[in-house]
């Protein structure tokens, strides 16, 4: 599995520093917003499906959306892979990698299917 | 210089290369680096900290962006769906973790673009690299931009 994670390697990174500048730029508004202001009440339109799903159902909201799931599962897997190296877990490289990167594959299939439901 | 033993690289290839590397080594002190007996605390051991809570930012990034999609995936179910999701979002450990997020993810992005200098060339096309404070300033204006606007757009303000 490590040889597969090795030949991938490439697209990972790829994957990895866009996960790692979209999930930067987009997910501490949606934290702030949706996670805070919405249930605390400063926010009341943030917890209105009509507002939320007219925004989600756009083209631009959902790929937008699309990209806010997808890519930074694949740039947070890659970093606690590598966290998970420094601690020196070399010898479950191979199944560490393949949960994180697994959880990545399958939040991202699932965040297409979710947004094409919109 | 580390004293550490070293160790086998996860990103090795199979094949040693044309030029003779040093094995990887933790660097001294790793993770949680201490006061020696002398009572100095080693250098880099706040670089150290700031490395790991780098890392650690990919918690973030997993576990925010799976909320994005059990969010988007309840709006695909209807509005029942939805405030169920809104009901358990009340949760004070919801909000505190969200909080919690934020602040990280933001110190995270900002360490980020304190990086980015360093990975540019000294020629972007056929202009010379803008000073290294002004790519950082840029890109630290760009994301608080960014966060705002969408900020106003998700919580109604605008759009």
């Amino acid at each position: 599995m490590r040889r597969m994670l090795l030949v991938l390697e490439p697209v990972i990174w790829l994957l990895f520093s866009a996960g790692m500048m979209v999930g930067g730029l987009l997910l501490p508004a949606w934290a702030l917003v949706m996670g805070v202001a919405g249930p605390l009440g400063i926010a009341p339109a943030a917890t209105s499906y009509d507002h939320v799903y007219a925004l989600a159902s756009h083209p631009l909201g959902r790929l937008v959306l699309l990209a806010a799931i997808a890519l930074p599962l694949w740039g947070g897997a890659h970093h606690l892979r590598h966290v998970w190296l420094d601690f020196g877990g070399l010898r479950s490289d191979g199944l560490v990698g393949t949960l994180c990167y697994g959880v990545a594959l399958l939040g991202s299939l699932a965040a297409i299917v979710a947004v094409a439901r919109l | 210089m580390s004293h550490a033993r070293p160790r086998v690289d996860a990103m090795k290839s199979a094949r040693p290369g044309p030029t003779r590397t040093a094995p990887p080594r933790p660097p001294d002190g790793f993770p949680g680096a201490r006061a020696s007996a002398v009572g100095a605390v080693p250098p880099g051991r706040e670089k150290l900290r700031s490395y790991l809570a780098f890392g650690f930012g990919g918690f973030f990034l997993m576990s925010v962006s799976l909320l994005v999609l059990r969010a988007v995936w309840a709006l695909g179910n209807g509005e029942a769906a939805w405030s169920r999701v809104q009901a358990s979002l009340q949760n004070p450990i919801y909000v505190i973790f969200h909080a919690l997020a934020f602040v990280w993810l933001s110190w995270f992005v900002l360490r980020l673009f304190r990086l980015f200098p360093a990975t540019q060339p000294r020629r972007i096309g056929p202009l010379r690299r803008p000073p290294d404070a002004v790519l950082v300033g840029g890109l630290s204006a760009a994301f608080v931009g960014v966060t705002l606007a969408l900020a106003a757009i998700l919580s109604g303000a605008l759009g």
